[in-house]
C-alpha cells in the first residue's frame, strides 16, 4: 500500500499520523479489498461491531440484519456502530439489500429512534470463502475500526434475537471483558462431545473452562482481535475450517478475561456444520489436538485450573424423550475396537488399550467406560497425535468408536439422572482430567519410541 | 623332440610367470578399490544417518504409516533403511570397479550391462516402496472410513483396496525391470479386468437391492439416513 493511500485512510479516520500505528492497522494488505476498505473509510471509528458470515440464504440473512439493528436500536442508542457482512458466491447479495427494501415502515420507526447511523460493510468473494478467511476479514475491520465490543453470529441461527446479540456485545463493552462464549439451553443428550470431552480436556489442559467451544456465536474486545491478527497460524487447516475454538483457546490460555453468557436454548442451525461425526471429529478433536500442539509453551506450566465468570443461569439441561439407538451405538463401539485393533495398538498405552478390550467383552446391561480410563484414552490419543505415531488425521478417526463407547455408557448411566446429578458427574469428569495431567505430560515429554 | 618339449615348458612357465606378475598387481589394485570403496561406504553410511537424524525423517516415516511396514521386513527405522541401502550401493559399485580392473575377458561386458541395468532397479525399489506406503495409507483410510460409517465387514474393504494396490505396484515394478514385459501387462489386465466384472456382477446382479439403494443415496435428493445417534456438538 502506497505512503499516499495510508495518510489519506489515516485522515479519513481522524486517528494520529503515527507511521507504525498506521503501518501496523493497514498492514494486511492481501486481506482488505479496495471496494471493503474504501466502505471502512467511510465508517470511520466504531464502538460496536457484529460480524456475521452469510451462507448465501437471503431470508436468514435478512432476519440477521434485522435482529442486529433492533439490538444496537434497544440496547446501544448512542454508541457508533458496523455490521460487517462477509460471503461469497452467487447467492451472496452483498449489503443484503432485500432487508433495506424489506421492512421499509418498520425500519423506518426503528431509525427515529437512531442517534446514530448503523453501517453496513459487506465484504464479497468471488466464491464463499472458509470461515477461517471470514473471520480474519471481521478482525482486521474491526482493528482497523478500533472497535471495543465486536460479536460474531450466525445468521442460520434461528431464534437470533436482539436480547441474545445484547449478550453477546454488553460484557465487552461494559463490564471490560475481553472474550464472551455463549452458554445454552440444551437437551441432556446433546452436545455430548462437548459434556464429556471437548469442555473437560480444554479446561484441565488450559487451566480456564469453556463449555461451548465450537460456537458461531462469541464475544470479544479489540484487544483480542488485534492479538489473534498478530499470530501467524491463518495459513493453519484448523484455523481455516473452525477458527472458533482457536480463538477462544488464545482467550483462555493467556491474561484475557473471559466470560460466559446466557443465551437460551440452542437450536440446531439450518445451515449451520454438517453432523457428519468424522468431520465434527475432524474439526473440533482435531483442532484442540493442534491448539495444544501450538500452544504447550504457555499450558505445560499451568498448575491449576481457575474458574471463568458466568453472567445468568448456569447451562440449562432439558429431558425430553429421546430417540437414540443405543444397541447400534454399543455395535458400533465394540466392531469398532475389533477392527481397529493394529490401529489402537499403536495408539494407546499396553495398559490402557487391555482395560478397553476388557470392557468390550461386557454385556450391554453391566458396560461402563468409567471416567478413569477414558481420561487416559484421551490423554494417550493427545501425546500420540502430538508424536505423529500414525498419520494425524487417522488418529483422530480412531477415536471415534472409543467416543461412541463413552456415549452408550453416558446414555446408560444417564436415562433417568436429573441436571444437578449430571453437573456432580461432570464436574468429577473435570477433577478426573486434572487429577491425570501429570500422566499427559509424562506422555507429552517422553521421547518418540518405535513400538514393535 | 626333448628340446622342444623343453622349449615348449619353458614357454609356458614364462607365460604363466608373466601373466602373474600382471594379474598381482591388478588384483592388488582390485583389493585396493575394495578396501577404499568399504571405507568410503562406511563414511556415507555414517553421513547419512547424521543428516537424516537432523531431520527426524524417522518421524515422517512414522506419520506416514511406512515404519510400519519396514518393521515387518525387519528393519527398526527408515533411517537404517535408508543407510544400509547406501552402505550397499556404494560398495557393490565399487567392487564392481575392482572386478573390472582384474581385465577378465567378458566380465567387462556384464559389469557395463550391470552398471546400465542398476537405475532400473534403483526405480523399480522406490516404486515398490511407494506402492507399499500407498497401499497401507489407502486401506487403513478405507478401514477407519468403514469402521466410522458402521460398515460390519470393514476389514474386506481395507484388504480389497490393499490387494487391488499391491498388484497395480508389482506389475509396475516387473514392467519397469523389463521383466516379461507383455505377460505381465497380459496378466495384470486379465486379473483387473476380471476382478471388475466380478465385482459388477456381483453387485450389479447379486445385490440388485442394495445397489439401488446406494444409488438412491448417492445420487438422488434422498437424504442420509439418520443414525439416531446424540448431536455430538
Amino acid at each position: 500500500m502506497s505512503d499516499e493511500r495510508r495518510h489519506y485512510v489515516a485522515g479519513s479516520f481522524g486517528i494520529p499520523q503515527f507511521e507504525s500505528e498506521i503501518s501496523s492497522a493497514l498492514a494486511e494488505d492481501t486481506i482488505l479489498a479496495d471496494d471493503l476498505l474504501r466502505q471502512l473509510m467511510s465508517v470511520g471509528e466504531v464502538d460496536l461491531l457484529v460480524g456475521i458470515i452469510s451462507h448465501g440464504d437471503a431470508i436468514t440473512d435478512r432476519h440477521a440484519f434485522h435482529a442486529i439493528e433492533q439490538s444496537f436500536q434497544e440496547h446501544f442508542t448512542r454508541e457508533r456502530a458496523v455490521i460487517i457482512n462477509v460471503g461469497g458466491g452467487d447467492n451472496h447479495e452483498g449489503d443484503a439489500s432485500g432487508a433495506a427494501h424489506g421492512d421499509l415502515a418498520e425500519k423506518n420507526m426503528l431509525f427515529a429512534r437512531s442517534l446514530r447511523t448503523v453501517h453496513r460493510v459487506s465484504a464479497d468473494f468471488s466464491a464463499p470463502p472458509s470461515a477461517g478467511l471470514a473471520l480474519r476479514t471481521i478482525l482486521t475491520a474491526a482493528d482497523l475500526l478500533r472497535a471495543r465490543a465486536c460479536a460474531m453470529v450466525s445468521p442460520g441461527t434461528t431464534n437470533l434475537t436482539p436480547d441474545r446479540i445484547a449478550s453477546l456485545l454488553n460484557p465487552v463493552f461494559r463490564e471490560r471483558f475481553d472474550f464472551v462464549a455463549p452458554l445454552y439451553t440444551r437437551h441432556k443428550f446433546q452436545g455430548l462431545l462437548a459434556r464429556n470431552l471437548l469442555y473437560p480436556m480444554s479446561r484441565a489442559i488450559f487451566c480456564r473452562g469453556i463449555r461451548e467451544l465450537y460456537s458461531d456465536e462469541w464475544g470479544f474486545s479489540g484487544r483480542l482481535a488485534s492479538a489473534c491478527l498478530s499470530q501467524d497460524v491463518w495459513h493453519e487447516e484448523s484455523i481455516k475450517t473452525r477458527p472458533e475454538a482457536w480463538m477462544a483457546i488464545s482467550a483462555i490460555s493467556s491474561d484475557f478475561r473471559c466470560c460466559q453468557a446466557f443465551l437460551g436454548p440452542k437450536l440446531q442451525s439450518a445451515t449451520g456444520p454438517a453432523t457428519d461425526i468424522v468431520e465434527v471429529f475432524r474439526h473440533t478433536v482435531g483442532n484442540l489436538f493442534w491448539c495444544m500442539e501450538s500452544r504447550q509453551s504457555t499450558w505445560l506450566d499451568c498448575k491449576r485450573s481457575e474458574s471463568v465468570k458466568t453472567l445468568g443461569p448456569e447451562q440449562e439441561l432439558t429431558s425430553e424423550p429421546a430417540d437414540l439407538d443405543r444397541h447400534r451405538i454399543f455395535e458400533m463401539f465394540r466392531n469398532g475396537v475389533a477392527e481397529l485393533e493394529p490401529i489402537l495398538s499403536s495408539i494407546l498405552d499396553p495398559e490402557t488399550h487391555a482395560e478397553i478390550k476388557d470392557i468390550v467383552a461386557l454385556e450391554e446391561s453391566a458396560f461402563r467406560f468409567g471416567p478413569d480410563l477414558w481420561v487416559r484414552t484421551l490423554y494417550d490419543f493427545a501425546a500420540s497425535h502430538h508424536h505423529a505415531v500414525i498419520n494425524r488425521d487417522h488418529l483422530v478417526q480412531a477415536l471415534i468408536p472409543l467416543y461412541r463407547g463413552m456415549t452408550f455408557s453416558f446414555l446408560m448411566e444417564h436415562s433417568d439422572s436429573s441436571a444437578a446429578e449430571m453437573e456432580v458427574v461432570n464436574e468429577s469428569l473435570c477433577v478426573e482430567f486434572e487429577r491425570r495431567r501429570p500422566y499427559l505430560i509424562e506422555k507429552w515429554k517422553a521421547k518418540m519410541e518405535v513400538k514393535s | 623332440m626333448r628340446q622342444t618339449i623343453l622349449q615348449g615348458l619353458e614357454q609356458a612357465y614364462s607365460n604363466l610367470v608373466r601373466m602373474i606378475a600382471d594379474f598381482i598387481p591388478r588384483f592388488l589394485v582390485m583389493l585396493i578399490v575394495i578396501v577404499l570403496g568399504l571405507l568410503v561406504a562406511f563414511a556415507l553410511k555414517y553421513i547419512l544417518r547424521i543428516v537424516l537424524n537432523l531431520t527426524k525423517l524417522d518421524r515422517v516415516s512414522e506419520e506416514a504409516g511406512a515404519s510400519r511396514i519396514l518393521r515387518i521386513a525387519h528393519f527398526t527405522s527408515m533411517t537404517a533403511l535408508l543407510s544400509r541401502s547406501i552402505f550397499w550401493l556404494t560398495w557393490f559399485g565399487f567392487i564392481l570397479i575392482g572386478l573390472s580392473v582384474l581385465g577378465v575377458a567378458g566380465l567387462q561386458e556384464q559389469i557395463s550391462r550391470l552398471f546400465q541395468f542398476l537405475p532400473e532397479v534403483f526405480v523399480g525399489i522406490l516404486i515398490l516402496f511407494l506402492g507399499l506406503l500407498t497401499a497401507n495409507f489407502l486401506s487403513r483410510t478405507a478401514l477407519l472410513a468403514a469402521v466410522n460409517a458402521g460398515h460390519r465387514s470393514a476389514k474386506v474393504f481395507s484388504w480389497s483396496i490393499r490387494f487391488l494396490v499391491w498388484i497395480l505396484t508389482i506389475s509396475m515394478t516387473l514392467e519397469e525391470l523389463g521383466v516379461a514385459r507383455q505377460t505381465v501387462i497380459s496378466a495384470f489386465s486379465i486379473i483387473f479386468g476380471a476382478l471388475m466384472f466380478g465385482l459388477a456382477i456381483a453387485f450389479g446382479l447379486g445385490g440388485q437391492d442394495l445397489a439401488r439403494q446406494l444409488l438412491e443415496r448417492y445420487l438422488g435428493n434422498t437424504k442420509k439416513a439418520k443414525d439416531n445417534e446424540p448431536q455430538p456438538l
